[in-house]
């Protein structure tokens, strides 16, 4: 009898080794199989693709901006507009992969989904007529067409969004590249190694010195430690521990408010307001604006750097005035914007609007949320007002539209030309309007192209008008 | 469409086997139920059928002996508690109570009758066993043993 | 106990499984294939003729063909669908499968005092190893296969059974087989017997793993060492050989490229995915790919798995069948394990309650080494999923075991001597 018992123990163990063959395969499908799927190894992915007619993608209001066209026995992807969207869509190559939205959204785009990871649909590549769900961006394709026209033979972003809801109307970067497949594959190398970097998307990858736009983050820590009533004497120039930091061609504007020191956008006055704000004020408002942190977005994004080490009194009087250590993209620095323009909520970016499947209904819907609070819709309000006061009397008033109320500031970025040669800083641009109820803001970088009022501000003012003539 | 169609079919595909798993594991249980009432004990009072017919002489299944700790009916039928496939078996031919130490066995309304010591049982009334009386049940004859009294 | 009645709806099932599958692969093919169709008929109507065969003749248990026949219908669906003209030599050697299985249950139960052979058991094993290392042809890298007309064969699948046979001899009384009337002491006598059933049982896994028969190899040890535990009269002998295990895996890991290979592709399979480690992420991949319910037969992609109508059937299940169709399978092996292991612990004769338990044993633990392997929960080893992967060496071994089971389990023939008559 005691064999029996051995017997039954052994049947139990039986049991068990079937039953970790149970759990196991459960565990692979519930934790293993995205990973496994999208495997570059599994061709079980590729095959869908060939078996799907991929989805298309349009813009907000339903232009067409990718398509694909059935070339045979191979299915080949149109981009009407070339290289306007190279930096937003993407490419869809066999050989160099697939990219930005193109890449983000593949498993979308070739109808895949949660539910059919449950049910096996991922694999199911014999049934003929399969069709992915079409993508309708946030863009507006007049104002990219405009922002592309205007960037032209130039280096730069120009990035435009609603500030309520957070979704990004305008994308543009330049110089950009013809995204079908088979000008990749011509011009591909020749692009790799070309001095103008192509492939960089600017608007949301491209590093830059904010310049004297940063100043608006200042005025607002400013206002909030309660010194908005100062007066201040501008020389023209200040030393500060052995550095020298003059205003633009070293003008001096004597006794002026904080109001006016934002209007003329002066260097001296910011450099010693950085001071006197101090490591941790600075540091407080640039992490409230989300400096050094990873900007969820359909596309990547590189973080805004600010410095995180201790600051010296220059590196504080340098970042005041956005230069030194201080580094940003132009779609940071719309959002910034935009959160000033929207009570100081800055919202989450949002790429997509909605994704739509073939039938026609709406699958999903993009919902706007909030990234961060940088600062008290009090503080916000006042801002707003200091910056109405750079378009109509200060540096900004390039940006100007008659019967619109337009609120911005200015940016020259000193870079490694501008120290040798004049007018050769980037040129930055960021406001928004109507100020009284903001309905678009921007931001427009254009490198090397001199002054922030004389280049950048004209191209805000076009989108802008554009978009609130309609 | 085409898509639901698909989905449909697998999901019952799937169902057909788990089915089939669940029928087999039904009916190894109730095979181990009918086992387990013709297993003996050798304490206390219990009563048991003992088979008197040659096994391996009979078509259909049938145990040595049947337990009859508590009352049980019997018949072709598998919701019996002693099922015996033998045609010449109603579907539900006898029931035997059990009350305390007292074996009683009843025909139900069987086309062939219940037969004890070779007398046909009445239709409405039951019959008190004895040890050592024989009942015969269709083909079936069965020796009542009423052990440890 | 219960008649054909009860067995209908089971029955009925597999029925209808293999009808909804074979109409789907017929219906879902490129063009309407005919060739599916008359297999679909001929699988159902085979089955169903079989298990109403046994259920009606009272030849033993009724459930393990039940549950072999739903395994067969899924690997047959399987392979059919991968491959139409494997579909159909599987068929056959269901067929030839069959006529073993009800050879051997006759047989069985006809001769009595199996354990006469025991000599043959011994020695039939190392001839046909052999004969393999003869005239063998080599075949992935093992050497024990023979080829007859368009079929191979594998040899050593029939020495596991004998040496099952020979194992039940042994335990039937414990260390008293050889020297039985000697007169050496008894002490003597018993370390004689235990080392003369180790030289025999490590012989044969030597053969094994000369043929590269690895995972055949360590099956049976593990079987040995199972059957030991049980049935061996002290656990001396046990610990003893089961303190082998690990020196034994150190020293093949250490001697045995190839099982270095194994068991690194067992950890990580992604560092050479292009080349060691294709089979098992192709095999991960068609898992993954698979769902829970399955992509549905023929609409997945399990043909980009190497050697997917045999070691990694199980793949291909899980793929189109989905995890609840591989679990489906899983849970087939357990029951029939359970009914074997049910079975023998009623019957009374001792060297069928041994031959069974060993049988039974073997079956599970093939069933888990090559399904673990297979979704990477072990290293792989080259053995066949019982009754589901292609094979006809596969199948007749265990359509062999198989028709022992069902004779030792009916009871009538069950006494202690096992005799019978008519």
């Amino acid at each position: 009898m005691a064999e029996n018992k051995r017997i039954i123990r052994v049947m139990v163990g039986l049991c068990s080794l079937f039953l970790a063959l149970v759990v196991y395969l459960t565990f692979i499908q519930l934790f293993k199989s995205k990973s496994l799927i999208a495997n570059t190894y599994n061709r079980r992915q590729v095959k869908i693709e060939e078996n799907t007619a991929r989805g298309n993608i349009y813009d907000r209001n339903g232009v067409l901006l990718a398509y694909s066209e059935k070339n045979g026995e191979q299915q080949e992807r149109i981009y009407p507009f070339g290289p306007l969207y190279s930096h937003v869509i993407g490419y869809n190559s066999k050989v160099y992969g697939k990219s930005l939205i193109e890449a983000a959204y593949n498993r979308e785009l070739l109808g895949i989904n949660e539910y059919s990871q449950v049910f096996g649909m991922a694999s199911s590549s014999n049934y003929p007529g399969r069709k992915g769900d079409n993508i309708y961006l946030t863009i507006d394709h007049e104002l990219q067409a405009l922002g592309g026209e205007l960037l032209q033979g130039r280096k730069g972003a120009v990035v435009a969004m609603d500030p309520k809801t957070g979704e990004v109307l305008a994308l543009v970067s330049s110089p950009s590249f013809n995204p079908g497949a088979k000008e990749l594959e011509k011009n591909w190398q020749v692009m790799v190694e070309s001095q103008d970097a192509p492939f960089l998307s600017r608007a949301t990858q491209g590093l830059y010195p904010p310049g004297s736009t940063f100043k608006i983050l200042i005025t607002a820590a400013v206002i909030e430690k309660g010194l908005e009533n100062e007066i201040y004497n501008d020389k023209g120039s200040i030393v500060i521990d052995e550095r020298e930091i003059r205003n633009s061609a070293g003008k001096a504007y004597g006794e002026i408010d904080l109001k006016k020191a934002l209007a003329v956008s002066s260097n001296v006055v910011y450099a010693q307001l950085g001071v006197t704000l101090g490591e941790g004020s600075l540091k407080d408002i640039a992490q409230r604006a989300k400096f050094g942190k990873e900007i969820d977005f359909d596309i990547p994004v590189s973080a805004s750097r600010f410095p995180h080490d201790s600051m010296s009194k220059t590196d504080l009087a340098e970042s005041a005035i956005g230069q030194g250590k201080v580094l940003v993209t132009p779609l940071h620095m719309a959002m910034i914007t935009s959160g000033i323009a929207n009570g100081g909520v800055m919202m989450k970016p949002l790429l997509v609007k909605k994704l739509e499947d073939p039938d026609g209904k709406t699958d999903k819907d993009a919902k706007s949320a909030e990234f961060s609070k940088i600062m008290s819709k009090d503080v916000s309000e006042k801002i707003k007002v200091m910056m109405q006061e750079v378009v109509v009397s200060g540096t900004g008033h390039n940006a100007a539209i008659q019967g619109i109320n337009v609120a911005g500031k200015t940016g020259t970025a000193e870079n490694e030309l501008s120290v040798k040669k004049k007018a050769k800083e980037h040129s930055w641009f960021v406001g928004f309007a109507p100020v009284e109820d903001p309905k678009i803001a921007v931001a427009v970088i254009v490198e090397y192209g001199g002054s922030g009022s004389d280049t950048a501000a004209i191209i805000a003012r076009n989108i802008i008008k554009k978009y609130l003539s309609r | 469409m085409v898509e639901i169609l698909l989905l449909l079919i697998k999901v019952i595909f799937i169902i057909v086997i788990y089915l089939f798993i669940f029928g087999v594991i039904r009916l190894i249980y109730l095979d181990i139920k009918s086992m387990n009432i013709s297993k003996t004990n050798t304490m206390g009072f219990h009563p048991y059928f003992k088979l008197i017919n040659q096994r391996d002489m009979l078509g259909f299944k049938v145990e040595e002996n049947y337990t009859l700790d508590r009352s049980v009916t019997i018949g072709r039928q598998d919701k019996n508690d002693i099922v015996i496939k033998d045609p010449f078996i109603s579907e539900i031919h006898a029931h035997v109570s059990v009350e305390g130490d007292m074996v009683y066995i009843k025909d139900l309304k069987s086309k062939n009758g219940v037969f004890v010591n070779g007398s046909r049982v009445d239709g409405d009334q039951r019959v008190l066993l004895q040890d050592g009386d024989i009942i015969k049940i269709g083909q079936v004859k069965f020796l009542f043993v009423a052990a440890g009294k | 106990m219960l008649g054909e009645t009860t067995f209908r709806r089971p029955l009925l099932l597999i029925a209808v499984f293999n009808i909804i599958g074979y109409s789907f692969l017929f219906l879902s093919g490129e063009a309407y294939n005919w060739h599916i169709a008359a297999l679909g008929t001929f699988v159902t109507l085979l089955i169903c003729t079989v298990c109403l065969f046994i259920i009606k003749r009272n030849a033993g248990d009724e459930y393990l063909f039940l549950i072999v026949s739903m395994l067969l219908s899924i690997g047959l669906l399987v392979i059919s669908r991968l491959n139409e003209g494997l579909g159909i030599k599987q068929f056959i050697w269901v067929l030839v499968g069959l006529t073993l299985f009800f050879s051997v249950y006759f047989v069985y139960i006809r001769v009595s005092k199996w354990e006469r052979f025991t000599y043959l058991y011994i020695f039939l094993p190392f001839a046909f190893y052999l004969i393999t290392l003869v005239l063998g042809k080599n075949i992935n890298g093992a050497v024990n296969w023979i080829s007859i007309g368009g079929f191979t064969f594998q040899p050593s699948e029939l020495s596991k059974i004998l040496f099952i046979f020979f194992l039940a001899s042994y335990f039937k009384q414990p260390d008293m087989l050889f020297l039985k009337d000697s007169r050496y002491s008894e002490k003597t006598k018993v370390v004689v017997n235990r080392v003369l059933l180790m030289l025999v049982t490590y012989l044969n896994i030597g053969f094994l793993v000369i043929q590269r028969e690895l995972g055949t190899a360590v099956l049976m040890f593990l079987v040995f060492l199972i059957v030991l535990y049980v049935y061996g009269r002290d656990m001396r002998t046990f610990f003893l050989n089961s303190a082998l295990i690990i020196p034994g895996l150190l020293a093949s890991y250490a001697l045995f490229y190839h099982i270095r290979v194994r068991v690194e592709v067992w950890i990580d399979p992604w560092s050479d995915i292009t080349d060691k480690g294709y089979q098992i992420t192709q095999s991960l991949f068609a898992i993954a790919s698979g769902g829970f319910f399955g992509t549905g037969i023929g609409m997945g992609r399990p043909d980009m798995v190497p050697a997917v109508t045999t070691d990694f059937i199980f793949a291909a299940i899980c793929e189109e069948l989905g995890v609840f169709g591989g679990v489906a399978v899983v849970l087939l092996f357990m029951l029939l394990i359970y009914r074997g292991i049910k079975i023998i612990l009623g019957v009374k004769n001792r060297f069928n309650k041994i031959l069974g338990f060993g049988i039974a044993v073997m079956f599970g633990l093939q069933t888990f080494i090559i399904i673990g392997g297979v979704i990477k929960l072990i290293p792989l080893t080259g053995i066949t999923l019982p009754f589901v992967s292609y094979g006809g060496s596969s199948l007749t071994t265990s359509f062999i075991a198989l028709g022992i089971m069902q004779a030792i389990s009916n009871t009538d023939m069950d006494e202690a001597g096992g005799e019978i008559y008519g």
